[in-house]
């Protein structure tokens, strides 16, 4: 009797695990738990202490190649890392290689230019989509203006004050990539290695672990991964926004996943020895 | 015939190669001169590749329509999501945000696209967490090893999961977040490293035969 009330569970209809997982999700959104966040990765703290370290008008140049599939785990990370930028008075330069990161992109520096107040051309520039990767990583590595010379408005780059004495990688100080793509492998492999430009980056969860080769040889000068690793950097930075208020949320959603996984094996145990 | 179809692709694939091979590792201003010319004309390719991917994409969906294929509906949205796209950016000279606020192309993309493109990946979670129920089986010892590391890392990776770690395993002295470190910086490192090595020395295999003229499949059966 037992077995077989149990091997029904085991085929529970997936529609009762949507909905308890849409419960799990909803609530915490509705009504934050707010617990700490215990914990800050090392990998995490290396690219907070590589944009600590530069000098104020050092030029920073974000990749940030992410559309809004993955803008819950991304965007909140690429917010904290421009603060962290512009509360450091540094250089902000712009790239993107996805096509639907565009938006994202113009929200971001429409908000946190503002509460900063840095001005478009003076502090930081934004460059327009380029398809072909690897052409235009290749072409940076000489002459910039080669590809770019105009920003996303159609305005003139090189007469900008926030390019000044910037013309290749030798003039940048840091490559920051956010990005769930393999595009973050592009610039370790094609830029960083080459040129001697540190490079750093954020990803999602999910593509974390592969960076750890890139990691241990220091040919990454760091990595933020997925909600968690926002949430860690919006506490390096003193500014919780969107990723600390997720982390709830990605609390309960992995803690269910756990349970489910141990549920059903447990089940497959009882039914296989009893 | 044989020349053109064959003898001058392959001589242009191997001259064009092997400079770029070349001028990878001799940086003068002749290479990168080189190279610069080389970066022009293939972003120029690739808008041609663009133009070609949209015309193949609109007649694949135009015949499925008129042949009132199966699910044919759908293929009229292509037409529809790709001229509300390029009619708003059109309309603002493809401009996403001005002073005055959001263009019909930023409100496109605020509304719709990030709307639909955020549905669509939300929706994976809700597979994903019902195949964990589902498919997850711990019937082998690999499968056993691949749950405990799992397990750890998913517990490791929320803040909750640290607090009932150190409530259950406190005692052993091992924080979470250590156990994790060792994780990825040992048996995961290990595992993507020999990837990598994989598929970089198959990769450098496979360019060397293309430039050689070993390989020759991209040229078609002809």
């Amino acid at each position: 009797m037992l077995k077989e009330q149990l091997q029904k569970f085991s085929r529970i209809d997936r529609r009762w695990i949507f909905l308890l997982l849409a419960i799990t999700l909803l609530v915490p959104i509705i009504k934050p738990i707010g617990l700490p966040n215990k914990t800050i990765a090392e990998a995490t703290s290396r690219v907070y202490g590589n944009i600590e370290k530069l000098p104020a008008g050092s030029f920073v140049l974000f990749s940030l190649d992410y559309d809004p599939s993955t803008r819950p785990e991304l965007h909140p990370m690429a917010t904290a890392l421009v603060r962290h930028a512009f509360s450091r008075n540094l250089r902000v330069g712009v790239v993107t290689y996805i096509a639907g990161s565009t938006g994202l992109i113009e929200e971001l520096f429409a908000r946190v230019s503002k509460e900063y107040n840095k001005s478009d051309g003076k502090d930081y520039v934004i460059l327009p989509y380029m398809p072909n990767i690897l052409a235009v990583m290749t072409q940076m590595s000489s002459d910039l203006y080669g590809i770019y010379t105009k920003d996303r408005n159609g305005i003139d780059v090189r007469g900008m004050p926030v390019m000044k004495g910037v013309k290749n990688y030798k003039d940048m100080s840091l490559i920051v990539c956010v990005t769930g793509t393999a595009i973050l492998d592009y610039w370790v492999a094609f830029v960083g290695d080459k040129y001697s430009v540190p490079v750093a980056g954020g990803v999602t969860a999910i593509s974390q672990p592969g960076y750890g080769p890139y990691l241990q040889t220091n040919q990454l000068k760091g990595l933020i991964g997925g909600m968690k690793g926002a949430a860690e950097y919006e506490s390096l930075i003193k500014q919780p926004g969107k990723g600390t208020s997720g982390i709830d949320a990605l609390n309960l959603a992995h803690l269910l996943v756990l349970a489910l996984i141990l549920t059903s094996n447990i089940i497959l145990l009882i039914i296989k020895y009893l | 015939m044989k020349l053109i179809k064959k003898q001058i692709p392959l001589a242009i694939v191997f001259i064009t190669g092997v400079f770029t091979l070349v001028s990878y590792y001799v940086p003068n201003k002749t290479s990168i001169d080189y190279i610069e010319t080389m970066n022009k004309w293939q972003n120029i390719v690739v808008a041609f590749a663009f133009l070609l991917g949209l015309v193949s994409l609109f007649f694949s969906h135009y015949h499925k329509i008129a042949r009132k294929a199966d699910g044919w509906g759908y293929s009229i949205f292509v037409f529809v999501g790709f001229l509300t796209i390029v009619i708003s950016a059109y309309v603002s000279g493809g401009r996403q945000m001005t002073d005055a606020g959001l263009t019909p192309l930023g409100w496109s993309f605020k509304y719709i696209y990030n709307a639909l493109s955020g549905t669509m990946f939300a929706v994976l979670a809700f597979y994903i967490v019902s195949t964990a129920y589902r498919s997850f089986r711990i019937k082998s010892l690999q499968a056993f090893v691949l749950f405990v590391a799992a397990f750890i890392l998913i517990l490791g990776k929320v803040p909750l999961g640290q607090i009932i770690w150190d409530l259950a395993l406190g005692w052993t002295g091992a924080g979470v977040d250590q156990v994790i470190e060792w994780i990825m910086q040992v048996p995961a490192v290990a595992g993507k490293r020999g990837i990598m090595i994989g598929i970089s020395i198959g990769a450098i295999v496979t360019s060397l035969k293309i430039i050689f003229g070993i390989e020759k499949q991209y040229m078609g059966k002809d």
